[in-house]
């Protein structure tokens, strides 16, 4: 009977430990993000950039290995009309 | 006629006809292997473990286990009493044997139980977790099994440290209940751990079971996308990598203060994230943590553990026990995060599918696995896994805190 109670005891503390530990371990880490998102946004400014990448015009050379290609493939039938970057 | 008495004596069938026990703990030896080489179930550890178990019972060998009493007292081959304790490596290799050498050194100290860790450490991704932070609460509702258990052990009649080895099953952590029964009932090593990696085999096979006894059809079509789209997170991660490096090494920080005995276990699993998370700098360290360190280990771990089943520690009434329990605690342990979500749900606009719950045992990741499994059969488009992936790596870590919560109290 004393073990069972030292048994229902020890399942409280453990539970409320486990509750106590993760609790603060997901407080702990939204206000890191929080922080991360504030002062070092890494991620963001990389994918900022991609836009601008893409939105620049395509290299000669590039282009005409393009056109090449598709007259080579198409028999001189196919023309290229325009060029993305996606 | 001298001669042939004395090689039928040699041999090891003289033994094995005057103990016929011998030939079941064969016969399990052979089954484990069969699990572990044709039907896969977790064959890392399986087949190593069935293999430790028929090498330590022939007798004659030397390869079986000789435990210590609670004085650390062994009874070597001559008849002699000696403290283990107090006996140096080499006379425990050349007294007791290989197997004693390596369970004394590696296992009975608790080393290689964070080793492992260190090397599943290696191998996880936080990411997950750090996505969908609310959700990695349900690991701790899942931790409930556990000390359910422990109370059911110690009705029955096992002492508290006995009940606490044999609770830690629900965990679902192989690690954590080897490293937890070593510090608490060591007397009781081979059942547990045979018992944690068993269940944790049959994880496919009682996650859909306890599911469908706990939750309804619409409980299980709740769709985690759509409930994103209809409330979405408010945290957005800008920068993971960064995030990443920081987690482990707050997560040591808290649990350190927290549950100073948990750091072994949850200190070397996030040592191991950490170098994985760095990148390049320590890529060479993650991969002797998660390939060459992590293998040896799980080699002598496997091995040591089964030749502690050797028949007078195996065959008794505490094993069928330790069976039964330890299918209790895993049951619990699921339904008890399934229950969490479901009160979370009755106050909650934003709806959780139960299975995220079920999830909160670790057993990483075959757990959301099977769980992503059982949400794709009532709805298709229902891909609950990176959902699920939140709450089962909490639950590793929910998991360790639990068993230094235990090992605090009782060891």
């Amino acid at each position: 009977m004393e073990n069972l109670q030292f048994g229902l005891l020890l399942a409280l503390v453990g539970m409320t430990t486990v509750f106590v530990v993760l609790m603060l371990l997901i407080l702990l880490s939204k206000y890191l993000i929080l922080f991360i998102n504030r002062f070092i946004p890494a991620e963001e400014e990389k994918t900022a950039q991609r836009p601008s990448d893409a939105s620049k015009p395509i290299d000669a050379v590039d282009a005409l290995v393009i056109a090449e290609t598709v007259k080579m493939i198409t028999g001189g039938k196919g023309k290229v009309t325009k060029v993305e970057k996606i | 006629m001298n001669i042939l008495e004395k090689l039928y004596q040699m041999t090891a069938i003289s033994n094995i006809v005057d103990d016929p026990s011998f030939l079941l703990m064969y016969l399990i030896a052979f089954v484990l292997l069969y699990l572990g080489i044709k039907k896969h179930y977790e064959p890392l550890l399986l087949v190593p473990i069935a293999f430790g178990v028929l090498i330590a019972n022939f007798p004659g060998g030397g390869m079986g286990v000789v435990a210590a009493n609670g004085e650390g007292m062994v009874t070597l081959p001559d008849g002699t009493l000696r403290n283990i304790w107090e006996m140096p490596l080499h006379e425990i290799a050349h007294d007791l044997g290989l197997m004693n050498f390596l369970y004394y050194m590696l296992i009975k100290t608790g080393f290689l139980p964070p080793i492992i860790f260190m090397g599943v450490g290696a191998l996880t991704d936080f990411g997950p977790m750090l996505r969908n932070l609310k959700l990695s609460i349900f690991g701790a509702g899942a931790q409930f099994g556990i000390f359910a258990v422990l109370i059911t052990a110690i009705a029955l009649g096992f002492t508290p440290q006995e009940a606490a080895s044999l609770g830690i099953i629900g965990g679902a952590d192989g690690p954590t209940a080897i490293f937890t029964t070593i510090k608490l009932a060591p007397h009781l090593l081979g059942p547990i751990a045979i018992a944690a990696y068993s269940y944790m085999a049959l994880v496919p096979v009682i996650i859909p079971l306890v599911v469908k006894l706990t939750c309804s059809k619409k409980e299980l079509s709740i769709n985690m996308k759509e409930q994103d789209k209809l409330y979405p997170p408010k945290n957005e991660v800008k920068n993971m990598k960064t995030l990443k490096i920081i987690f482990p090494i707050a997560v040591t920080t808290i649990v350190a203060i927290i549950v100073p005995s948990a750091v072994p276990l949850v200190g070397m699993l996030m040592f191991g994230n950490l170098i994985k998370e760095i990148g390049a700098d320590t890529s060479r360290l993650v991969d002797a943590a998660g390939n060459s360190i992590m293998n040896a280990a799980t080699i002598f771990l496997g091995l040591c553990v089964g030749a502690t089943m050797t028949t007078e520690a195996f065959l008794n009434w505490q094993t069928i026990g330790i069976v039964v329990c330890g299918f209790l605690a895993f049951a619990f342990s699921i339904a008890s995060g399934i229950c969490l979500v479901k009160i979370f749900n009755l106050f909650s606009k934003k709806k959780i599918n139960p299975l995220i719950g079920a999830t909160g045992l670790s057993a990483v990741p075959m757990a959301s696995r099977v769980a992503n499994d059982i949400a794709l059969k009532y709805d298709s488009r229902n891909h609950v896994l990176n959902y699920c992936m939140a709450s089962n790596i909490s639950g590793v870590i929910g998991s360790a805190v639990a068993a230094g919560v235990l090992i605090s109290f009782l060891g």
